[in-house]
């Protein structure tokens, strides 16, 4: 049955095409069929080809002996026993957690401690450091992770614009392989995804209050709409998030980030009064910059988390 | 008294789960086939993690913490058994010539 199975599945998934699964037209289905596997018989033929070769045999033996052989494997467990020994060696030597004289002797430390509750209105420590001290330093991260979707986005794109009908061919394929339908995972993602949503947004709103901020809060949204999108396909999520979207997103969010941070560096280097106040530390609303910042910095990881998931698989976005 | 039981509930719940996770890695190494490997690994998610977070909630004594341990749990029983759906369902569509041989193979 197992057979019949494989054999029908490349023929079943032509009937799918021309059903107008996917509304394809004539071009695009022929661009498919330049890709359908050769014949079983030919296939045959070459692997007994290659086979007879001389390099393939030569490529063959070795690593087959290298993985049995009893001093490779003794070899695997020392290299692992050693790893595992300097790592724990590693922790063993770092000062205890909560020790008395544990960095005691930097003053960038204290000096953190002390005044970044009156200077920044941020509980959490780090956020003040990161948004606010450090706020520069946050910039380039995350045109860091912006790059390295332009980057991928350049990479992965095969097939390029000049062929369009075959790179969209090669979606379809991709999407007919996926699992359409999936009650169990789609039960499952409308259950879990809100939450997710949800408990992103929690940890990015109280990045000054509590540990979080825009990076975690941004990659918990990020794995939120991939789940999302992988119980229910692309059609359903491209009603409200598209490449268009992304694009628009990412870079008005960079942009408001450059635009607070440098209005804060401008005033604050020249001695001027940036009218931001911080309010009482400990409310949601205060802080200055640091929450629109947070949430600023969780769209971008959110769109680069989604945009780097998508752009994996071929075809649209 | 009581302290001693609570301590030796604790040890137990500990215990179990121990075994069932170290149950589930050499199951996960010995097994051959992806699809006799899930059985092991979902143990882990499920019944181990369980056991785990049982015995974290006997030790610290009951709290609002309790609430967010057994939350825990909860979306582990969500989201693993559906991972182990999806892998086993991969496994079947995809692999299918080994699926077959390796079904021949296997013998109770």
């Amino acid at each position: 049955m197992m057979k019949k199975q494989k054999n029908d599945r490349f023929a079943s998934f032509l009937d799918w095409l021309e059903n107008g699964g996917n509304a394809l037209d004539e071009e695009m289905q022929d661009a498919l069929r330049e890709e359908e596997p050769e014949a079983p018989g030919k296939q045959k033929r070459e692997k007994k080809k290659k086979s007879s070769d001389k390099t393939a045999d030569i490529a063959k033996k070795p690593r087959k002996a290298y993985a049995d052989s009893w001093w490779y494997r003794l070899l695997a467990f020392a290299v692992a026993a050693a790893l595992i020994w300097l790592l724990m060696e590693a922790v063993d030597r770092m000062p205890r957690f909560g020790a008395a004289d544990t960095l005691m002797d930097s003053e960038l430390t204290e000096f953190y401690v002390e005044h970044t509750k009156e200077e920044t209105g941020a509980m959490n420590i780090v956020t003040g450091i990161i948004l606010n001290y450090r706020g520069f330093d946050t910039l380039g991260e995350t045109h860091v992770l912006f790059i390295a979707v332009c980057t991928v986005l350049l990479m992965l794109s095969i097939y390029g614009e000049q062929d369009e009908k075959k790179r969209l061919a090669q979606g379809a394929l991709e999407r007919y392989f996926e699992p359409h339908h999936d009650v169990i995972l789609q039960s499952a993602a409308r259950l879990l995804t809100p939450l997710i949503l949800i408990f992103g947004l929690y940890i990015i709103a109280n990045g000054h209050l509590s540990p979080g901020g825009g990076f975690s809060g941004g990659a918990v949204l990020g794995a939120g709409l991939i789940l999302y999108q992988n119980a229910f396909e692309y059609r359903k999520i491209e009603k409200f998030f598209t490449y268009k979207t992304f694009k628009w997103v990412s870079v008005c969010s960079l942009l408001f980030y450059s635009l607070a941070k440098g209005y804060h560096f401008f005033t604050g280097a020249n001695h001027l009064d940036s009218h931001i106040s911080i309010g009482t530390p400990g409310n949601i609303l205060s802080g200055g910059l640091l929450l629109p910042l947070n949430f600023v910095v969780g769209c971008v990881v959110a769109c680069t988390m989604y945009a780097l998931f998508t752009m994996f698989r071929k075809g649209e976005f | 008294m009581l302290e001693y039981l609570r301590q030796a509930v604790f040890a137990f719940l500990l215990l179990a789960g121990l075994f069932i996770q170290v149950t589930a890695v050499i199951g996960v190494n010995r097994f051959r086939f992806s699809v006799n490997r899930l059985h092991p690994a979902g143990m882990a998610d499920t019944l181990g993690l369980l056991l785990m977070a049982l015995a974290a909630v006997v030790y610290a004594g009951f709290s609002p913490v309790t609430l967010k341990i057994l939350l825990i749990v909860a979306l582990f029983w969500i989201t693993s058994p559906v991972c182990s759906h999806l892998i086993a369902r991969l496994v079947r569509e995809t692999d299918e010539k080994h699926f077959e041989a390796e079904a021949k193979e296997w013998k109770p």
